[in-house]
């Protein structure tokens, strides 16, 4: 049993988009559709004191998750590791999930007819490998995945060490997925 | 989510089979065999050379990440890597050899097996050799493993003219470096540097593993770091301080930062006394290039340009003025990275923390350890065919000549096009070329076209029918490689070691790896004994048949590194390589230095502060700075940069990254947006002083005034690859093809006039 979660580290990443690629590849995702994006968005500020913001798109994991609450046949699940996963053989393509999804997280899958999203590669390449394939591949390091329960992850230091942020906190979804905000991108109030 | 591109197209029926022509693949639906377990392979979706693995599994899946056992990118790769599959089983990669049957470049080809393709090619090449001499058929290949063969057929066949893709890329520092340290292969201890000035090398999007990751690790550890880059880049973004200079004026900040840390007394007095000579006429050659004068030419306060040379002089030796990678901004690019050069070894910084440092070969690391650490694997195993004796068409191989910097294995690649249509110094008549797309990266795109139409004779190895190869009398598909072996070549870096690429899955349709076209078409030609192996398994047991151990660890790691990491001015690096290796303390001298790794392959065995060749050649001994002119007045300057999802002329028609990227809008200045009513995607016309282009704009705050950027590998011109074809535009078209003095690069910077339409 684990809490698994991931930080995403904007200060490092550069939106070189290899897990986006690695996504896609290790989990035959259909072309032009995506478990996960990287944006690069900007530059802001004032010539020449300029910044880019890093931003992840992708399921944030969350805890108090809308996408299962809304879903009649339980085929949208949250497996005993905290990952949020859906249940081909119980979909019945009603896509309640997609909408619901506060994230834009879910797309439906063309060839499989269900709704598809990130799982943190709990089918490849974790259970393969040990760990996403986006993590793997991350030139920067900007991705840190690893279980929240455990106090010698290195996830665990670096969380209580860093100022973290989650998307739309407001909602009150507890997203687990983490983002180290760019200082330089930072915005302040 | 909308339907994507490809979805419609099969919606409506259009198969890429209707769209296709002989020899591409078309929609693989065959079952790719391979290894399930990680493979260990080298990448090459870009010229770095990645250590990467890659699997197979039962869905015909084929998944590639960078190998975990390289400590340089531990299991890192970029977006282009790990895209190595959409590229392998692309409807559009060619599969099978091409000959044309109607007009050069009208695009009509027929499949023909490759013994035909051989017969067609070796009639030809004999009958140019008769009628006009070998030396009249050029041979041109991006650098890699495939060069050490087509060289090798080159030379046999008896042609002096081989060339590199260097002269459209890296000539530019790797010839100061060699003017500076006698060697063009310079490394940079990014990862421990404290303070690091770029000059628009763009490791962020330029993309090369081991530096990103280098350059990270610094910037955690909390390097300084100063982007001096015309546009705000993804490297801008992480730096202290962007500071947009102006394009082409690099080397006017270098002569102000020498000139500050010479006159302010900054530079390391005893590293220059030891290890240099020439310091005097550098002092003699940089007196009038005050940091107030160079000032006004770089667009960069001379306040700033003085604090930056004493903090940077404060961090000294750990402290790196990097030299970059596509030299290509400047007629001057001499000038420019050897000033880096220079300042570098003035900061005292070589062969230290953060700094830069020379590779090291099993051969002189051995020797100074005074032991047997390294195997000693053999670059090539092939009989040494002496040079032709006929001149080169671009003066590389005039000794003491201005270009004898350049290495003859890489000439002044642009020269090749001109040549073919003036036909100086003499005629040429047939080309080769393998993993080169000049219509794209060569300067003065329609003059290049012009030239290849010109040709008797024009075989082109590519995956691809790209800009160039339509025009190619003869297609010859390479394996990808993914799909073939190659032979072991050093990785050297602080220690020895060696790499090795290995193919994951079995070639698909009729495709060759290049150590098998050049033994097959020279035994055809009648030198096939110089082409001594049955296949690349023979090929590297004759590189290491002494080190069955060794070649183990190669094969199954991919990867060998020997010894420990050596920096021979680090005290603590000295300690430990001593204490491992006793015997090395014969070579420490009075400082406690390696200075023997310090030895430098120049004329006068020292770091050259002025270079007496290059003062004997053109003049050049001294740094010197000339204003570059490189636009009018009213004019704004066109530059160009990477980007990280794609290389150069080569990606745009891969899937999955065209999926990611097909189009280069130019970004403007909002400000001037503004005033010329352009709004983002509104179309505009480009103009210079030999061609034109349209493009989209993209007004953005991130680039001066007075400079347009695009990225570049867009604007292609073969239908054949369609998802590419005619979208975005290409520079090459704009820009004149310039041969600059020594380095002999091509520049990548003019003035344009644009137009809104
Ligand atoms: S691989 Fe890493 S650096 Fe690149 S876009 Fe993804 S998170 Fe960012
Ligand atoms: S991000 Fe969307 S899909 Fe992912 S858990 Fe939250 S609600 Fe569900
Ligand atoms: S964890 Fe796996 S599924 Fe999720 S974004 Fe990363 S690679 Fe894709």
């Amino acid at each position: 049993m684990m809490k698994y979660a991931m930080v995403f580290n904007s200060q490092k990443c550069i939106g070189c988009q290899s897990c986006s690629i690695a996504c896609r590849s290790e989990n035959k995702v259909p072309e032009g559709l995506y478990r996960l994006q990287v944006k690069i968005q900007g530059p802001k500020g004032v010539f020449p004191n300029l910044a880019f913001d890093y931003e992840r798109f992708s399921c944030q994991m969350c805890e108090n998750t809308p996408c299962v609450s809304v879903c009649p046949t339980h085929a949208s699940f949250m497996d005993e590791n905290g990952i949020v996963d859906i249940d081909a053989n119980k979909c019945v393509g009603c896509l309640y999930c997609i909408s619901a999804c506060p994230y834009h997280a879910r797309f439906l899958n063309p060839q499989t007819k269900v709704p598809d999203k990130c799982n943190f590669c709990k089918d490849t390449h974790l259970k393969l490998h040990g760990e996403p394939a986006c993590v793997s591949v991350c030139p920067t390091d900007a991705l840190v995945f690893g279980d929240l329960d455990n106090m010698n992850d290195p996830i665990y230091e670096i969380l209580s060490k860093k100022n973290f942020t989650r998307k739309k906190e407001h909602l009150g979804t507890k997203p687990k997925l983490f983002t180290i905000p760019n200082k330089k991108g930072e915005i302040k109030l | 989510m909308g339907i994507h591109r490809r979805d419609f197209l099969k919606g409506v029926g259009l198969s890429s089979a209707v769209l296709s022509m002989p020899g591409m693949l078309g929609a693989f639906e065959g079952k790719l065999k391979g290894s399930q377990k990680f493979v260990k392979s080298i990448c090459e979706m870009c010229s770095t050379r990645c250590p990467i693995e890659a699997r197979v599994d039962e869905n015909n899946r084929v998944f590639i990440q960078g190998n975990i056992y390289s400590k340089a990118t531990e299991g890192g790769i970029c977006a282009r890597g790990g895209s190595g599959v959409s590229q392998l089983v692309d409807p559009k990669r060619l599969v099978k050899p091409l000959m044309r049957v109607g007009q050069r470049g009208e695009g009509k080809f027929k499949e023909v097996s490759w013994d035909e393709a051989y017969e067609y090619i070796s009639v030809k090449l004999k009958e140019i050799k008769e009628k006009h001499g070998a030396k009249s058929v050029a041979f041109a290949s991006k650098t890699g493993p495939d060069q050490t063969f087509m060289n090798q057929f080159a030379y046999g066949f008896g042609t002096p003219n081989i060339f590199d893709h260097g002269n459209t890329c890296p000539s530019g520092y790797a010839t100061a470096l060699t003017s500076v340290y006698g060697s063009g292969s310079l490394s940079r201890d990014f990862a421990d540097c404290k303070f690091m000035l770029n000059f628009g090398h763009n490791v962020y999007e330029g993309m090369v593993i081991s530096y990103a990751r280098g350059v990270t690790k610094a910037l955690e550890k909390g390097c300084r770091l100063i982007s001096l880059d015309p546009r705000f880049s993804v490297l801008s973004s992480k730096a202290d301080e962007w500071i947009p200079i102006r394009p082409g004026s690099d080397a006017a900040f270098m002569m102000a930062f020498i000139h500050t840390l010479i006159f302010e007394e900054l530079y390391d007095k005893k590293f220059v006394q030891k290890y240099t000579v020439g310091f005097e006429k550098l002092k003699e050659s940089i007196k009038d290039y005050t940091p107030e004068r160079m000032a006004k030419e770089c667009d960069v306060s001379a306040e700033k340009i003085i604090s930056l040379t004493r903090e940077c002089a404060s961090y000294a030796p750990h402290c790196m003025i990097d030299f970059g990678h596509r030299a290509t901004f400047t007629p001057e690019e001499i000038e420019f990275r050897r000033a880096i050069a220079i300042a570098n070894a003035l900061l005292g910084n070589i062969e230290t923390k953060g700094g830069l440092y020379f590779p090291k070969g099993a051969a002189l690391y051995n020797k100074i350890a005074g032991q047997k650490v390294a195997p000693i694997i053999k670059g090539s195993i092939l009989p040494k065919v002496p040079e032709p004796n006929e001149p080169r068409i671009d003066g590389v191989d005039i000794k003491g000549g201005e270009f004898s910097k350049i290495p003859k294995t890489r000439g002044i690649y642009s020269k090749v096009y001109e040549t073919i249509l003036n036909e100086k110094p003499y005629a040429i008549h047939g080309l080769w070329i393998t993993r080169s797309n000049p219509v794209m990266t060569v300067s003065n795109s329609d003059e290049v076209v012009k030239a290849l139409k010109k040709l008797d004779l024009f075989v082109c190895v590519d995956v691809y029918m790209s800009d160039s190869a339509q025009y190619a009398d003869i297609i010859l598909p390479e394996s990808t490689y993914l799909e073939r072996d190659e032979h072991f070549l050093s990785d050297d870096g602080k220690n020895p070691g060696y790499q090795v690429r290995q193919k994951v899955v079995e070639p698909i349709g009729d495709t060759r790896a290049s150590w098998r076209i050049y033994k097959e078409l020279a035994q055809k030609m009648g030198f096939g004994d110089l082409f001594p192996y049955k296949d690349i398994e023979d090929f590297r047991m004759q590189q290491a048949y002494e080190y069955p151990e060794e070649i183990y660890e190669l094969k199954s790691k991919g990867l060998t590194s020997y010894g420990i990491p050596l920096l021979a001015r680090d005290k603590e690096s000295i300690a430990k390589f001593v204490e491992k290796y006793p015997n090395s303390k014969q070579f420490l001298d009075e400082d406690g230095e390696f200075s023997e790794i310090l030895k430098c392959k120049t004329k006068s065995g020292k770091i050259e502060l002025f270079d007496e060749v290059l003062e004997q050649a053109c003049g050049r001994g001294a740094l010197k700075y000339n204003d570059p002119k490189l636009k009018g007045d009213s004019q704004f300057y066109f530059i160009q940069g990477k980007v990280a999802v794609h290389t150069n002329g080569h990606t745009a028609n891969v899937p999955w990254l065209n999926d990611l990227m097909d189009n280069n809008a130019v970004w403007i200045n909002q400000n001037v947006a503004n005033k010329l009513g352009l709004k983002k995607g509104d179309s505009i016309k480009i103009k210079s002083e030999v061609g034109e282009q349209i493009a989209q704009v993209l007004p953005t705050v991130g680039i001066r005034e007075d400079t347009l950027f695009a990225y570049f590998g867009f604007g292609h011109t073969s239908k054949w690859q369609e998802i590419s074809y005619g979208k975005g535009m290409n520079a090459s078209h704009l820009l004149k093809n310039i041969i600059s003095p020594v380095s002999g690069n091509n520049v990548h910077t003019i003035g344009v006039d644009i137009e809104k339409i």
